[in-house]
């Protein structure tokens, strides 16, 4: 198969820059280049497997652990000790700003890790020094050490057994940046750079950005695992869907994020396209402000739950391809409860608990929409003009309230909303990742707990589950969990989205990641 | 003519004055802080904050602030992008071109093809070619271009796949920033696949350049054709006439010149509307330039680049209107003084 | 009846000034068509409550992207189709009409007053103030209309409300402009110097003298002001910043079903189609009054 393309390839009409890049019509700025600092998906996109790597990765067919810049792993008996074995001969990226001096080792894991760790740590305050991912989770807390046994071995110790750590060490966030590089920015007095003229050890290079135009990477030729196929990689930021599709279908893109759900009929059609499949372990939810009142009353957010038909959103804006969500976890998760029963469409009840907590008619909230397209919530712009369509049959009235995509971020952290229709998608296949940063109350400080919910008691019951190793035990747990949250309703879970990806036919190699960003390193393209 | 170039230049200062007072104001007129609306600087503490009024003046009075201000923009100190912390004049320069390119090519287009036409429909004065040039310029004319470079689109590529839809020139040709013209760009670089380049950004610029071009040449066809309907029914025309000389000559001795002449100024005044309309062509096109760039500010409520976006197209709208009228002047010192254009 | 409207002797009939122009807009069966289909218009701005079939905002999620009836699988019930939240898009660009050509009409009506009253003021006036408000007019046209009303649109933040202001106050300047030159011409004529020699007072002479004679080239101008209106309002919603997605405003309405360009290209082409009509309508109505009117003045 390999043999024929690249055969094609030679007799091809196609001046060789043309076949020698890819470019990838992506949805969205990217908020920096470090993953560690942003939770966003697109920032993942652009870096977390472009330009770096991780010591463990997930494997996206098996979802399996696999070994990374840690070539092995090994978990003492109590679960405390976590020892890796780092890969030997891995090369840093060289660029105009950076040439590497020395391979991969212990340092740049110490580095990496005592970065978001330690509040003294000379880098921790560089670029906002926010690191939502960890504080989510809480993991600088859970960790109590990382230590250098020597060049390629490091040794982190726990304070308790978590069963989802190795898990957390392999997403998006968990990347590795160079030592040597962060000392040669802090000796020139700036820092910041390593976060936006980026250096890792991943399969392509960082070569420039233009805002909200493109981003251009080039091939790393010293990359450590299978070499690149392509000389250059094109990130088009194209936010609108219907351009990405348009792009698709006139060939200036290679592959596309997130095409839209109504549009995936065409792409089928189109023999020199495909569309790939694969359901994704995201929710898309409705999140209520706790913190404003009338939203801080449970009954409120009951009734304004009843309000809404689910299935008419799911067909309205995901076109079928998505389940109907009863509670937090998608049904592809092991921890996934079968008889969770959701809340269902009851506009008349709605109306009684409205009345019975005294909102009165003509009551006036916002719903915030995010102004781009998540995979869990592909047009949240409709999806909040239906519901202002369903409020209003239970007397309120519904503002639609929308920023560009920072702005939006910035100002949701800064709980200005009402409600807002959002969405997570995880980042790795443990249940934890979907129940504490959306809703423990260390995620508010980080921003992922868009409902500023938080109950000691919920977060209680989420951190013993994390003691226990064996899936069914665990399982208890999430279940006492989820009828805190059935009762609260903090956010109303809406759907679970399929996760779909489409591109040219002439590139292969190109899947689906279930967790987080997407993969171009194994990417090949024929002609 | 020496007292007719202090009188432009008197205009040009008293213009600039006017557009530089109300780029000032906008920095009051705008939500939030009128420091960082003006700098781009959001200052980390009260210190910085005290600093950075000093330094732009904004601890004396209102008068004092402009004169503070004029001389920053005069040294390139236009403020920092609020939402990409460049400075706001470096964006200026890399996104201007790209529209003054596209703006360039579709005048010069809209002319070649206007002018023609219209004296074709002028000399056949409400004949069947007149009627087919003047419904087919008012449709032209009629056409919201954002709904023409959508059809375009949907037409040319994505139905029939002739011509890319978007951007200046495919990603994968990395073209090194040198005049920020595309196409010399491409000649000035010389990279081994120049060739190829320059086909790909000639086919970027059809669609943009054609939907400017649909609309402009149409009010270029009715202003062209009026002007030779009245230079045609003129009694100098007709005496030329009586003299027996053919039509081929009296259009060539008299009406030529007499007929281009007074529509020159009315052509350069629609260099705003054509500017207009390459800003909103390049959302549709996502065409690198001005205007998307401009739209993006506003979204991101970036202050900073709004003001600075907005002095640069004016400060393009005064000059080259400006200079124009004095070229046209040189040409034809008899012209009147102040034309202004009517469709 | 008949014998009595007869005439005795033969008499030399001149029809008034309007009457004239109407005489000689009528011989042109163009500019009657743009009449009748801006007449058209007007109904639908007037009555689209009664005519439109649905409620243009009334979501009907069974009937998602409806091709319009002459597509083989459209409905007749929904003659134009629906859009992707189930509207009814005929309904929908018979208000988004309503909306974009009433509101372009309105906003052409008050900067017309506006720059009637301060163009007569400039045109009138002498000396500095004058002059200075002149070389301001000029430096305000040099900027495009557009420009000006997006810059106001960052100042006041998005909406319909805020985009009205801004065409308004954008439209402004050139009126002001065209009175002041067209007063300036009119001051200079013998019939008002002769008015001025009766004694007539500043203000008389331009109520009774100027302004009647103004009339018809103002309305002339209002066309020409209402087709850019129409596309600066459509061209702010196109740009997402005027009216909002749930307005049924024709440009918010492009670039709404720009989404779906693909799927459901009706979605573009039918409001862009009635934008067109509209802006055809009035310019043929424009183009026909002006001719009539430089026919008149010729003869």
């Amino acid at each position: 198969m390999l043999i024929v393309a690249v055969t094609g390839c030679s007799e091809g009409p196609i001046s060789a820059s043309h076949a020698d890049g890819v470019i990838y019509c992506s949805e969205g700025d990217p908020g920096g280049f470090n993953p560690q600092l942003d939770t966003s998906g697109t920032t993942a996109d652009a870096a977390a497997h472009q330009i770096y790597d991780r010591l463990i990765e997930f494997d996206p067919d098996t979802n399996n652990i696999v070994p990374a810049l840690a070539s092995s792993w090994v978990v003492s008996a109590d679960g405390l000790t976590y020892t890796f074995q780092l890969r030997r001969k891995v090369s840093f990226q060289k660029t105009p700003y950076f040439t590497p001096s020395r391979y991969f080792n212990a340092d740049d894991v110490l580095f990496s890790f005592n970065r978001w760790r330690e509040f003294d740590h000379p880098y921790h305050n560089v670029s906002g020094g926010i690191y939502p991912y960890f504080v989510s989770l809480g993991l600088e807390h859970f960790i109590e050490s990382v230590k250098r046994i020597n060049g390629y071995r490091v040794e982190i110790k726990l304070r308790q057994p978590d069963s989802s750590f190795l898990a957390n060490l392999a997403t998006d966030f968990a990347v590795i940046l160079s030592e040597e590089y962060a000392q040669q920015e802090l000796v020139a007095g700036t820092p910041e750079n390593v976060d936006n003229l980026p250096i890792g050890t991943g399969p392509f290079k960082f070569e420039s950005y233009r805002k909200t135009s493109h981003i251009r990477y080039r091939r790393h030729e010293r990359y450590w695992g299978e070499p690149v196929q392509f000389e250059k990689l094109i990130f088009d930021i194209t936010p609108s869907r219907s351009i990405r599709l348009a792009k698709l279908l006139t060939g200036e893109c290679d592959a596309i994020a997130f095409p839209g759900h109504s549009d995936l009929d065409i792409i089928q059609q189109k023999t020199n396209l495909v569309l790939d499949e694969k359901p994704g372990l995201n929710i898309g939810y409705w999140a209520f402000n706790t913190l404003k009142p009338p939203f801080d009353n449970a009954l409120m957010r009951q009734a304004l739950a009843m309000a809404i038909d689910k299935d008419t959103l799911i067909n309205a804006v995901y076109f079928g391809s998505a389940v109907r969500a009863k509670g937090i976890l998608p049904p592809t998760s092991w921890a996934y409860q079968k008889n969770l029963r959701g809340t269902s469409y009851n506009p008349v009840k709605a109306r009684e608990l409205l009345d019975e907590i005294g909102i009165q008619p003509g009551f006036t909230m916002d719903i915030w929409a995010i102004p781009i397209e998540r995979a869990y919530n592909p047009n949240s712009m409709k999806m909040a003009e239906l519901i202002q369509g369903y409020l209003q049959q239970v007397g309120i009235k519904v503002n639609i309230v929308q920023y560009e995509w920072t702005t939006f971020r910035r100002k949701l952290r800064e709980g200005l909303h009402d409600s807002v229709l959002i969405g997570w998608n995880a980042d790795s296949g443990d249940p934890d990742n979907f129940y504490r940063p959306l809703f423990s109350c260390a995620a508010i400080v980080s921003g992922t707990n868009r409902a500023n919910w938080c109950s000691k008691e919920y977060d209680d019951l989420i951190d013993q589950a994390l003691r226990y190793t064996d899936p069914q035990e665990r399982r208890l747990f999430y279940q006492l969990a989820n009828s805190i949250l059935q009762e609260e309703m903090p956010l109303v879970p809406i759907a679970h989205a399929y996760r779909y990806q489409a591109h040219q036919q002439h590139i292969s190699g190109f899947k689906i990641n279930p967790f987080g960003g997407v993969r171009f390193g194994q990417v090949k393209k024929s002609q | 003519m020496m007292s007719y170039l202090l009188r432009r230049l008197n205009l040009l200062v008293i213009t600039a004055f006017i557009v530089t007072v109300a780029s000032f104001a906008l920095v009051y007129l705008f939500p939030g802080d009128p420091l960082i609306n003006l700098t781009g600087i959001v200052p980390a503490n009260s210190e910085a904050y005290a600093q950075l009024q000093q330094e732009y003046a904004f601890d004396k009075n209102l008068f004092m602030q402009y004169v503070h201000y004029i001389q920053e923009i005069y040294q390139g100190n236009w403020g920092l992008s609020i939402s990409s912390h460049n400075s706001v004049l470096d964006e200026i320069l890399l996104f201007l071109p790209a529209t003054l390119e596209l703006s360039v090519y579709a005048l010069v287009l809209s002319t070649v093809i206007g002018i023609p036409l219209g004296f074709w429909a002028g000399l056949r004065y409400q004949r069947p070619v007149d009627y087919g040039i003047l419904s087919a310029s008012l449709l032209g004319y009629s056409l919201p271009v954002f709904w023409l470079g959508l059809i375009l689109i949907l037409f040319f590529s994505l139905n029939l796949g002739w011509l890319p839809m978007s951007g200046r020139i495919s990603l994968l040709y990395d073209i090194p920033h040198y005049s920020g013209f595309i196409l010399l760009d491409i000649l000035h670089s010389g990279l081994a696949e120049s060739q190829a380049a320059m086909q790909d950004a000639v086919n970027h610029l059809i669609l943009p350049t054609l939907s400017i071009t649909i609309v402009t040449s149409s009010i270029v066809i009715r202003i062209t054709r009026r002007s030779v309907t009245e230079v045609m029914e003129s009694d100098y025309i007709k005496a030329a006439t009586a003299r027996g000389l053919s039509r081929g000559q009296i259009l060539w001795r008299h009406g030529l010149r007499n007929t281009l002449l007074p529509i020159l100024p009315q052509l350069v005044l629609q260099f705003t509307a054509l500017l207009t309309n390459a800003m909103i062509v390049e959302v549709i096109f996502s065409w690198p330039g001005i205007g998307n760039w401009l739209l993006q500010a506003i979204y991101q409520q970036d202050f900073p680049a709004i003001r600075g976006g907005m002095l640069a197209v004016s400060a393009v709208v005064i000059i080259f209107t400006l200079s124009m009228d004095v070229l046209l002047r040189l040409i034809n010192p008899l012209k009147d003084r102040d034309v202004h254009g009517t469709i | 009846m008949f014998m009595a409207r007869s005439k005795l002797y033969i008499e030399e009939h001149y029809p008034s000034p309007l009457k004239h122009t109407w005489n000689e807009f009528q011989k042109s069966h163009v500019s009657l068509t743009g009449l009748w289909l801006l007449c058209i218009f007007l109904v639908i701005v007037i009555f689209a409550p009664g005519l439109a079939p649905f409620d243009p905002n009334k979501q009907q999620v069974d009937i998602l992207l409806l091709p319009p009836s002459w597509d083989s699988s459209g409905s007749i019930q929904y003659l134009f189709g629906t859009d992707s939240l189930g509207r009814d898009l005929l309904s929908r660009v018979i208000y988004g009409s309503r909306v974009t050509l009433g509101i372009s009409i309105l906003l052409v009506l008050i900067s017309m007053l506006i720059g009637l009253t301060l163009g007569a003021f400039a045109g009138m006036g002498h000396g500095l103030r004058s002059s200075i408000l002149n070389h301001f007019l000029d430096s305000i046209m040099v900027i495009p209309t557009l420009l000006i009303a997006i810059i106001i649109v960052a100042i006041l933040g998005t909406g319909l409300w805020n985009c009205m202001l801004a065409i308004t106050l954008a439209l402004i300047p050139r009126f002001i402009h065209i009175t002041r030159n067209m007063v300036r011409a009119e001051c200079n004529k013998e019939y008002v110097t002769a008015a001025r020699l009766d004694g007539a007072g500043r203000v008389r002479i331009l109520f009774d003298s100027i302004l009647p004679n103004m009339i018809e080239n103002l309305v002339v101008q209002g066309t020409f002001a209402l087709s850019a209106a129409i596309l600066d309002i459509s061209a702010l919603g196109f740009l997402s910043l005027g009216a909002s997605a749930t307005t049924p405003e024709l440009g918010s309405m492009l670039s709404d079903g720009m989404e779906l360009a693909y799927v459901a290209p009706w979605s573009i082409a039918l409001p862009g189609c009635a934008i067109l009509l509209m802006l055809v309508a009035i310019n043929l109505v424009g183009d026909g009054l002006r001719s009539s009117l430089r026919h008149r003045l010729q003869h």
